[in-house]
C-alpha cells in the first residue's frame, strides 16, 4: 500500500525540480512541434544558438535581436532597455529558468514579437531552451 | 554685585541665563532653518524639521517665560508705549541713544516682531509639513492642497523674519560700535552698565535659573516629543506583488499613483507596443493589472508626488516627462542615471527608499554614492 505513495511523493518533488519542469516543458514543445510537423526529429541546440544570435530584422527597430538585452554570452547578466539587470540565460548559471510555463510563454509571446515581429514556433521555442540547457 | 566680582561698576545681572540661553539656541535654530530652508535641497528637510522643532519647544518657554521669568524677561517689563517709541526714534535722529536696562522701545518692539514671526512660522511649517510631506502631527488632518497653499505663506513669513533678523542684527552693530552700549556681551554674560541714577535692586536670583532652565528642558522636551511622536503613515498602497511581478521585470514597477487611471488605461490597452516593446498580458493578468492600477491611480492618493507628478498628463504617457519630475532631477546627468547602481530614469527605488509606498519623503532620498544629491 505504501509503495503508490512514494512514488507518488517522489514523483512530486521531482516534478517541482526545476531542471524536471523545465524537461516536461520541453516535452510539451515537442509534442506541439511534431502536431505541426509531422518530419519533426527532435530540438537542436544548434538552431537554438542560431535563433538567439539572429538579427531578423523583422521586429520592432529598437529589439534587433534576442542580444539586445540578453548579451550575446547567455552564461552572462542582460540588461533591459530601460537598465534593469536580467539574470542569465544559461541553465547552468540560472538553474530557476523555463521552470513556470506561464512565465515562458508570456516572454517568448512578448520578445518573439519584439525581436521577430511574429509568435515563435513551438519548435524555435524548444531549440532555445535545449540551446540554453546546454550553456 | 558681590557675586560678580568681575562685573563693571554699576553693572547689573539683567538677562537671566535662560533668557540668555533661549536666545543663542533660537539663533542657531533660526540659522540652521534659514541655511536649509533657502540654500540647500529638498533631502536636508529633516533639519530644517528639526530645527522648527526645536523652535517651537523654545517659544513655548519664552511665552511661559514672559510671565513668570525674572524682571526684564517679563513682557510686562517691555516699554513698548507709542510716547516711547516716538521718544527714541527722535534721539536716534539726532544721533543719540540711551542706554535702557531692559529692551529698549524700539527693541522691544523688535523682539514682539521676531516672536510673533517665529511662531507663524512653525505654525504654518507644521501646516506644510503635515499637508504636503504627510509627516508629523498634522500629518493625518490636512490635505495636500492646504499644505501646498500654505507653504506660499510660510515662505513670505520666511522672507519678513530674513527681514527683521537683517534689521535686528544692523540695531545691535549700530548700538555697539555707533553709541558703544555693550548689548552683545551683555546676552553673553547677563550683565548690563545700569544708566544713571537707576534701579539698583536684583533682579535675577538663582530661582529664576534653576526653574529657568527646568521649564526650558520641559518645554523643548514635550514639544519634541509630541512633534516626533510615531504616527500612522498617510500613505497610499505598497505596490502589490501580482502587480511587481508582471510589471517590474523590464523596469521598477511604477507605483500606482504616479499616473492618471485614464493614462493607465490607455497605457494597459497598448501593451503589445509598449515604447518600442512588446510587454502584453495575458487577457485576464491584463485585466486584473488594469484594476489594480486603476483603484490605485493619482486621484485616489493625497501625496506630493501624486499632485505633483501623478496628476499631470503627458502626451507620451511618461512619468520622467512631467515638468515636477525634471526640474527635481536637473541636477542629475545622464550618466548618473546609466550607473550600473541606479540603471536609468525609471529606476525610482535606487535612489527613493520609500518608492514602493509611492510616498517619496524628502528623507527617503538616498541615491548611491556618487550621485549628486
Ligand atoms: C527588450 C529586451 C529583451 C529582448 C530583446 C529579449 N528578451 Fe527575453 N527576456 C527579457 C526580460 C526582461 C525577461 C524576464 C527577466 C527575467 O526573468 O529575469 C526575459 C525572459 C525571457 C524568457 C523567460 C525565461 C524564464 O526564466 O523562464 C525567455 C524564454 C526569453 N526571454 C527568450 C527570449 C528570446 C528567444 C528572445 C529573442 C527572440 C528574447 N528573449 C529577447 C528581455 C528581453
Ligand atoms: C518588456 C519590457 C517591459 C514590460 C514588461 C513593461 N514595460 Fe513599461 N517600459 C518598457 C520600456 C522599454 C519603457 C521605455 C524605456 C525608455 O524609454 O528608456 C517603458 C516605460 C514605461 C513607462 C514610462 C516611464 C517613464 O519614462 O516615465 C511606464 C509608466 C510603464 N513603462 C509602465 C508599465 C506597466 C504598467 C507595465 C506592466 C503592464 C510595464 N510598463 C511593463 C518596457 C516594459
Ligand atoms: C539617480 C537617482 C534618482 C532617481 C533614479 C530618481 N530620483 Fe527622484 N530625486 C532624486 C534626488 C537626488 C531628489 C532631490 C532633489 C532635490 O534635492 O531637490 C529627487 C527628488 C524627487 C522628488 C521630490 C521629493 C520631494 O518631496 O521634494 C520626487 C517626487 C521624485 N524625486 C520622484 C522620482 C520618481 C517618480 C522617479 C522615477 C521615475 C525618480 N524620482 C527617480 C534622485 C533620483
Amino acid at each position: 500500500m505504501k509503495t503508490p505513495f512514494l512514488t507518488g511523493l517522489v514523483l512530486a518533488a521531482l516534478a517541482f525540480q526545476p531542471a524536471a519542469r523545465a524537461a516536461s516543458l520541453l516535452d510539451g514543445y515537442a509534442d506541439a512541434a511534431r502536431a505541426a510537423d509531422a518530419g519533426f526529429a527532435g530540438f537542436s541546440a544548434g538552431r537554438g544558438r542560431a535563433l538567439f544570435a539572429a538579427t531578423p530584422g523583422t521586429g520592432k527597430p529598437d529589439t534587433p535581436s534576442c542580444t539586445t538585452c540578453h548579451t550575446a554570452d547567455p552564461r552572462a547578466a542582460g540588461r533591459t532597455r530601460a537598465g534593469k539587470a536580467i539574470a542569465p540565460m544559461a541553465l547552468s548559471v540560472s538553474p530557476d529558468r523555463y521552470a513556470d510555463p506561464a512565465k515562458v510563454e508570456k516572454w517568448f509571446r512578448r520578445n518573439c514579437n519584439s525581436v521577430l515581429g511574429r509568435a515563435c514556433t513551438a519548435r524555435e521555442k524548444g531549440d532555445f531552451i535545449r540551446f540554453m540547457a546546454t550553456q | 554685585m558681590t557675586d560678580q566680582p568681575n562685573a563693571p561698576a554699576g553693572a547689573q545681572t539683567v538677562w537671566d541665563l535662560p533668557l540668555r540661553l533661549f536666545h543663542w539656541i533660537a539663533v542657531s535654530a533660526v540659522a540652521v532653518s534659514l541655511v536649509t530652508g533657502y540654500l540647500l535641497g529638498d533631502h536636508w528637510l529633516f533639519l530644517h524639521v528639526a530645527a522648527g522643532g526645536v523652535l517651537g519647544g523654545l517659544l513655548a518657554f519664552r511665552l511661559a517665560w514672559g510671565v513668570i521669568g525674572s524682571r526684564y524677561s517679563r513682557f510686562a517689563t517691555f516699554p513698548l508705549r507709542p510716547s516711547g517709541v516716538r521718544r527714541q526714534i527722535g534721539h536716534l535722529m539726532r544721533g543719540r541713544s540711551d542706554l535702557h536696562t531692559g529692551h529698549n522701545p524700539v527693541g522691544a518692539w523688535m523682539i514682539v516682531a521676531l516672536l510673533a514671526g517665529l511662531g507663524l512660522l512653525v505654525a504654518t511649517g507644521l501646516v506644510v509639513w503635515g499637508g504636503q510631506e504627510h509627516q508629523g502631527p498634522l500629518s493625518a488632518v490636512i490635505g495636500y492642497k492646504l499644505g501646498h497653499g500654505v507653504k506660499e505663506v510660510h515662505e513670505v513669513l520666511a522672507a519678513l523674519l530674513l527681514t527683521a533678523v537683517g534689521i535686528h542684527v544692523a540695531g545691535v552693530v549700530v548700538e555697539t560700535v555707533v553709541f558703544r552700549h555693550p548689548v552683545v556681551k551683555a546676552m553673553v554674560h547677563g550683565r548690563k552698565p545700569v544708566p544713571g541714577s537707576g534701579e539698583t535692586a536684583r533682579t535675577v536670583g538663582l530661582t529664576h535659573t534653576v526653574v529657568g532652565l527646568g521649564l526650558m528642558a520641559l518645554a523643548v522636551g514635550a514639544w519634541l516629543y509630541w512633534f516626533y511622536l510615531p504616527r500612522p503613515a498617510v500613505a497610499p498602497v505598497r505596490t502589490s506583488q501580482a502587480y511587481t511581478r508582471d510589471c517590474g521585470d523590464c523596469h521598477w514597477a511604477f507605483h500606482p499613483s504616479l499616473r492618471t487611471a485614464g493614462t493607465w488605461r490607455t497605457m494597459m490597452a497598448g501593451l503589445a507596443d509598449h515604447y518600442g516593446e512588446d510587454a502584453s498580458l495575458a487577457p485576464d493578468r491584463r485585466d486584473q493589472v488594469t484594476a489594480y492600477l486603476v483603484a490605485h491611480a493619482a486621484e485616489t492618493a493625497d501625496t506630493e508626488a501624486s499632485h505633483e507628478i501623478g496628476r499631470r498628463e503627458t502626451a507620451s504617457g511618461r512619468i520622467t516627462d512631467t515638468r515636477y519630475w525634471q526640474r527635481r532631477h536637473r541636477q542629475l546627468s545622464d550618466q548618473d542615471f546609466a550607473r550600473p547602481d541606479v540603471g536609468s530614469k525609471m529606476a525610482c527605488n535606487a535612489c527613493h527608499r520609500d518608492a514602493d509606498t509611492g510616498r517619496f519623503d524628502d528623507d527617503m532620498i538616498q541615491p548611491p554614492k556618487g550621485v549628486p544629491a
